[in-house]
């Protein structure tokens, strides 16, 4: 939606950085550090070069969640206009992970791990307990947390996506419950 | 450390200023919409219209602390589609929490200050569950947006 949105930068803003006092009403603002901070405009100045991309594990969170909704409507085919959406949106951000990862030069897994592999028959001797909608959910929130927890941390052009991946999943949550 | 100042740089104070200017415009919305949205659906879009307002106090007070001056409402705004009956004004809603995801997660994008980063991800997360419910009003599949927030 457009406003005229006038009134923005421009007018009136100090030449140096604006200055608080420490006392706020609200969390937003925080004391930084005099020195600068870990982020930096070049995205890899904060990691080292030993440590895996941690959007790796994010893929891969991703495409265990939707394999696990899989196997939640195989189990249960009633679950499906629930689970559907969410299995669909987890492919998603598989993909768009890996693709954030091979654009920074690393190579993605690809492949669902063999543990949440829908259909697979069970080892002889072995329940496997159908996966159900709450294992979905809780999944699901797990899957939030680990994203939200990078937020603070990305360098600008990665925040962006986990953090549209985290309020997703957040979302699905909450709806599975 | 007692007397530290926070400084937020000139780029974020303007994510700031965009992300109020986009909660002035979801208030606008809300406030026209309320009027058209079929009845079950009033106490949900006040409960909405008090978390904006909740944010657009908290941006304000964080821009006056910041020695700035919080960008105005407009006195109108256009919207995509008339608003005349249930199905437009859940529509309007759904625009106007899409407008705001994007302007939050742009304040993610703009800032590396990690208190501003942790509040902004949550207005994200907030805004993405308000704009799933106004998509399934309208019948926008799915529901809940896969990236919420991205432009």
């Amino acid at each position: 939606m457009k406003d005229a949105t006038a009134a923005r930068r421009g007018a009136g803003l100090p030449a140096a950085a604006p200055v608080v006092g420490r006392r706020r009403i609200l969390q937003m603002a925080v004391v930084l550090p005099a020195a600068a901070t870990v982020l930096g405009g070049c995205s890899g100045v904060d990691r080292r070069a030993d440590r895996p991309d941690p959007l790796i594990a994010l893929a891969d969170a991703a495409r265990a969640d939707a394999a696990l909704a899989a196997a939640a409507v195989a189990a249960a085919p009633a679950l499906a206009a629930r689970i559907d959406p969410l299995r669909e949106a987890r492919t998603e951000h598989a993909a768009a992970f890996d693709a954030e990862v091979v654009r920074m030069g690393g190579v993605p897994r690809t492949a669902a791990p063999p543990s949440a592999t829908a259909g697979a028959p069970p080892p002889t001797g072995t329940a496997v307990p159908p996966v159900t909608l709450a294992r979905v959910r809780e999944a699901v929130a797990a899957s939030q947390v680990g994203a939200a927890e990078l937020v603070e941390n990305l360098p600008a052009e990665r925040v962006g996506l986990v953090a549209s991946v985290a309020a997703c999943c957040a979302t699905y949550a909450a709806l599975l419950t | 450390m007692s007397g530290g100042a926070a400084r937020l740089d000139d780029v974020a104070v303007g994510a700031l200023q965009d992300v109020l200017g986009a909660e002035h415009a979801a208030l606008w919305s809300y406030a026209l919409a309320v009027a058209f949205i079929a009845p079950d659906q009033v106490a949900a879009a006040r409960t909405d219209t008090a978390a904006h307002r909740e944010l657009r106090a908290q941006i304000e007070i964080t821009l006056t602390q910041l020695g700035q001056r919080p960008v105005s409402a407009q006195p109108a705004y256009a919207t995509p589609q008339p608003v005349t009956d249930a199905a437009s004004a859940a529509g309007l809603l759904v625009t106007a929490e899409t407008d705001a995801a994007a302007a939050w997660r742009s304040v993610l994008e703009r800032s590396t200050d990690r208190a501003l980063r942790r509040a902004g991800l949550k207005a994200l997360t907030e805004t993405a569950a308000r704009c799933a419910r106004w998509r399934a009003v309208v019948g926008t599949r799915p529901a809940v947006p896969v990236f919420p927030g991205r432009p």
